[in-house]
């Protein structure tokens, strides 16, 4: 195996000492209210990871991730209900189907220009709000989708992680986890073929990469990143709602994974707080949340114009700048 | 147009009769009528939407997703104006206005600093736009239950069994006329040589001395002046609600689609196919709960049937 | 053994490449010509970026306009761009590694291979560097490297020499002449540069709107006076 695989740069080590610190200390800082709000947070930085490897790398733009989320979620409900199977096994499988749900919306434009991919992602978040608007999400009922009037059959947890902190720190677990997968792939050949792909589909081509094959996988690896995240959230809450996987969710989702920083599992995290939390902040402070959106378009906007690497990008050259300075 | 976009305009037609026969060829056309006529008001809408972002996007290559947005802002504006008793022209007058600044304001201020960029930032680029407008406009005006009233709406005509107010009609109409004036524009009018030329190649055109600064504008322009129109119509046909206008502009991507982001005729029919087929999956007990995403599915069908043998090509300008 | 057989190509009602034929048998060829002559597009069907209306073109016996664009490097086919296409993300040993990813040898042996060309191009030492780090010279080079490995057959340079230094050309021809004893591929390149062209390459194809006008012996072709017309263009006696 290639040694390199497991060397640790400085900004992988503080990713890992990040995580620890949150995984120790996260779940004990927090009040049941804030714990809910961390644990959605870190699940969204796991999905927000997929979606901006592709565009940071492989500069394909997903407009779906949080209805890939919803899709993992209602898998995930699904199988709770219906089987008596652990929660790993759930989510593996809805990570599974996420994928291969993900590879038929995105099979129209792997092919073609970027631009397609973008559109016909964003025309399956539109499909996918109205179909969980209609079919809503399983909570027990019978048939195929499993729905029924009346309270809700319990939801089992993973074993390990029963309580809410318990379960942040499953959480927090299965999202490095997922970054770490990530970037497995990006240290071996698939990350060399996506590198090359980057700077020129011909090139790539020509150096006999099948761009199709790595675009797809690509994508594969954030629908699967996805549905594990939506197994995640069905677990944290129970129950899913359409209202949080709809059309605009996405939208929001990317373009602050973009405003973060793509590059970076910094701008991962800097993402989630945004989308999860800032809202809350907002909130606390009185301020209205319409003004997020505001927010979060300029962001974008400054993102795309002047600051391609995003926020967690800027840090770094400020790190970097500091660390150059010194004798 | 050429023989593959004509026949690409049959197909949809063919597609849409074959669909009514499985689904409605057993029942009197009284019943079914009204599904065509239904078909056809939620297909004009889809329709303009289209061809908003394909006027632009051959124009400037941005395909504008703020343009639902800027729509949005102006119909709120119309509301605001009507309820502090403007008289009426004047109210759509003012969205039309609204949506053509905050467009125009992309366009000249925004845009050029993308210019050089892929044709896929251009995109996001503009859906950052349509957050901000969204934001301030949800900001500006509470989120209360609003209808956007026209004259047109009192008066109406039987059709198909189906009571049609003369603002769908006005809808249906429009985006036939619109096709048509653009085209007469493009074809037969010396700015339209020029938007042509740009639409083909920015920088042989600037090399040939078009000035694309004001060619841009005035697709922009035109854009906008769509944009505000089509908000229009939908804050009266479907619902006046900033989210749902904006969010528009999903379906009026796949109606773009369906018109290969190319030809207007193609996105007029194509979009009209969509409304119809849409309407008629009414008729069938297993479709009709999804089938409002029949434009996805249809768009996404056409995607797959164009690119059928492509290779990838360069990653060049996109 | 390359064996260009009776390429046409049209783009709607031009005809850029007009039934072009030739055989090349030395182990350097140049393809030159007027700007707009074709060479490129010759190369860009044989890359399986343009399809070709007709022809063949047969490599060691196999048709490679028959192959997917991918399939034709693992067949032993090389391109290289105007520009140079390297990953900024990489280092110079990765960007030459990606070349031979698709093939399941052994990774050490690849890497060897990897590093061994990387020496007989000169950025031995700099395998490590990162792609956005290198000069245009050094990026070049990591772009022959990669074309070197993995058992090339037809290794295609699209001016190669473009920015570069006369020592620099002078440095890349010495490098492209060795590439045969080194890999056992034929090599053709396409420049303006018409000394690098007369020094290095054995037999030359000349291109003109699309056709051949000439092909043979490097001294020969460049002698010959339809190739001077091409370029110079011919004086008209008044009558």
């Amino acid at each position: 195996m290639d040694r390199s695989l497991f060397r640790l740069t400085p900004s992988g080590t503080s990713g890992l000492i990040f995580a620890a610190l949150c995984f120790a200390f996260l779940p004990m800082l927090a009040g049941s209210y804030w714990l809910a709000i961390f644990t959605s947070a870190t699940i969204f930085a796991m999905a927000i990871s997929g979606v901006a490897f592709m565009y940071a790398r492989l500069g394909m733009v997903s407009l779906t991730q949080v209805g890939l989320m919803g899709v993992g979620g209602w898998v995930t409900l699904r199988l709770n209900h219906l089987f008596d199977w652990p929660f790993e096994v759930n989510m593996v499988l809805a990570a599974f189907a996420t994928m291969i749900c993900g590879w038929i919306l995105a099979l129209p434009a792997l092919r073609m220009r970027g631009l397609y991919l973008a559109l016909v992602t964003l025309m399956a978040a539109g499909g996918l709000e109205i179909l969980f608007a209609t079919y809503q999400f399983p909570n027990g009922g019978a048939g195929f989708w499993g729905v029924k009037i009346g309270s809700t059959e319990p939801f089992r947890r993973p074993f390990l992680a029963q309580s809410p902190e318990a379960y942040l720190r499953y959480c927090i677990t299965i999202a490095t986890l997922g970054f770490l997968f990530i970037e497995g792939h990006r240290r071996l050949f698939p990350g060399r073929a996506w590198a090359l792909i980057r700077r020129s589909e011909a090139a790539a081509m020509a150096a006999g990469v099948n761009v199709t094959l790595y675009k797809t996988w690509a994508f594969g690896i954030a629908g699967a990143i996805a549905g594990a995240a939506g197994a995640l959230l069905a677990g944290s809450l129970g129950l899913l709602d359409d209202g949080t996987f709809r059309s605009s969710e996405s939208i929001m989702l990317f373009a602050l994974a973009v405003v973060g920083g793509a590059r970076f599992w910094l701008g991962a995290v800097i993402a989630a707080v945004l989308f999860r939390i800032l809202p809350g902040l907002l909130n606390t402070w009185g301020v209205d949340t319409d003004l997020a959106f505001v927010i979060f378009g300029v962001g974008l906007l400054h993102a795309l114009i002047t600051a391609p690497n995003g926020i967690a990008g800027q840090i770094h050259e400020l790190i970097a700048k500091l660390r150059g300075a010194k004798p | 147009m050429t023989r593959g976009a004509i026949l690409n305009g049959l197909i949809y037609v063919v597609v849409m009769g074959g669909i009514w026969v499985a689904l409605a060829g057993a029942m009197p056309f009284k019943v079914t009528g009204m599904f065509l006529a239904s078909g056809l008001a939620i297909g004009s809408l889809y329709a303009l939407g289209g061809i908003g972002m394909v006027v632009l996007y051959r124009a400037s290559g941005v395909l504008n997703f703020s343009a639902g947005a800027a729509g949005a802002a102006g119909a709120m504006t119309a509301w605001q104006l009507g309820q502090w008793g403007v008289w009426a022209p004047l109210n759509w007058l003012a969205c039309i206005a609204v949506a053509l600044a905050l467009t125009l304001l992309y366009g000249r201020y925004l845009a050029p600093r993308l210019a050089w960029r892929e044709t896929v930032v251009k995109a996001v680029a503009t859906l950052g736009f349509a957050l901000i407008i969204l934001g301030l406009v949800s900001f500006i005006w509470v989120d209360d239950p609003r209808s956007l009233e026209l004259p047109t709406d009192q008066v109406g005509i039987v059709l198909f069994g189906l009571r049609v107010t003369a603002t769908r009609l006005i809808a249906f109409a429009a985006a036939i006329a619109i096709v048509i004036g653009i085209w007469a524009f493009l074809g037969r009018t010396e700015i339209g040589l020029q938007m042509r030329a740009v639409a083909n190649s920015r920088d042989l055109s600037a090399l040939l001395g078009i000035p694309i600064a004001r060619v841009e504008t005035i697709a922009w322009g035109i854009s906008g002046l769509l944009a505000g129109f089509t908000g229009l119509m939908f804050a009266n046909l479907i619902r006046l609600e900033p989210v749902v206008i904006t969010f528009m502009v999903i379906p009026s991507i796949a109606a773009a689609l369906a018109g290969r982001l190319n030809s207007l005729a193609l996105v007029l029919v194509g979009g009209l196919s969509m409304g119809v087929i849409e309407s008629l999956l009414t008729l069938s007990p297993f479709l009709k709960g999804v089938r409002p995403i029949a434009p996805f599915v249809i768009a996404a069908l056409v995607l797959l049937w164009t690119q059928r043998g492509t290779k990838l090509t360069f990653g060049g300008r996109d | 053994m390359i064996e260009i057989d009776t390429i046409t190509v049209r783009f709607g009602g031009l005809v850029a490449l007009n039934e072009v034929c030739a055989t090349l048998a030395a182990p350097v060829a140049g393809i030159i010509g007027p700007n707009g002559a074709g060479k490129t597009t010759l190369m860009n069907v044989v890359s399986g970026f343009i399809t070709a209306r007709s022809g063949r073109v047969m490599v060691e016996g196999q048709d490679f306009l028959r192959l997917a664009p991918h399939r034709r490097a693992q067949k032993g086919l090389r391109r290289s761009f105007q520009k140079e296409q390297i990953a900024d993300d990489l280092t110079v040993l990765e960007n030459v590694l990606v070349q031979t990813d698709w093939s399941l040898t052994n990774t050490r042996a690849k890497r060897a291979e990897a590093m061994e060309m990387l020496a007989a191009v000169g950025l031995a030492d700099r395998a490590h560097k990162i792609g956005a780090a290198l000069s245009g010279f050094e990026r070049r080079l990591t772009d022959v490297a990669r074309c070197m490995v993995g058992q090339p057959r037809l290794i295609m340079f699209d001016e190669p020499a473009g920015g570069l230094s006369v020592e620099e050309t002078s440095r890349l021809g010495d490098l492209i002449l060795q590439i045969h004893g080194l890999t056992g591929a034929q090599t053709v390149i396409i420049d303006h540069d018409v000394e690098l062209i007369r020094r290095i390459c054995a037999e030359t194809l000349v291109l003109d709107f699309g056709r051949r006008i000439a092909f043979g012996p490097t001294a020969d072709v460049l002698a010959d006076p339809r190739v001077k017309a091409a370029y110079l263009g011919t004086e008209e006696v008044a009558q």
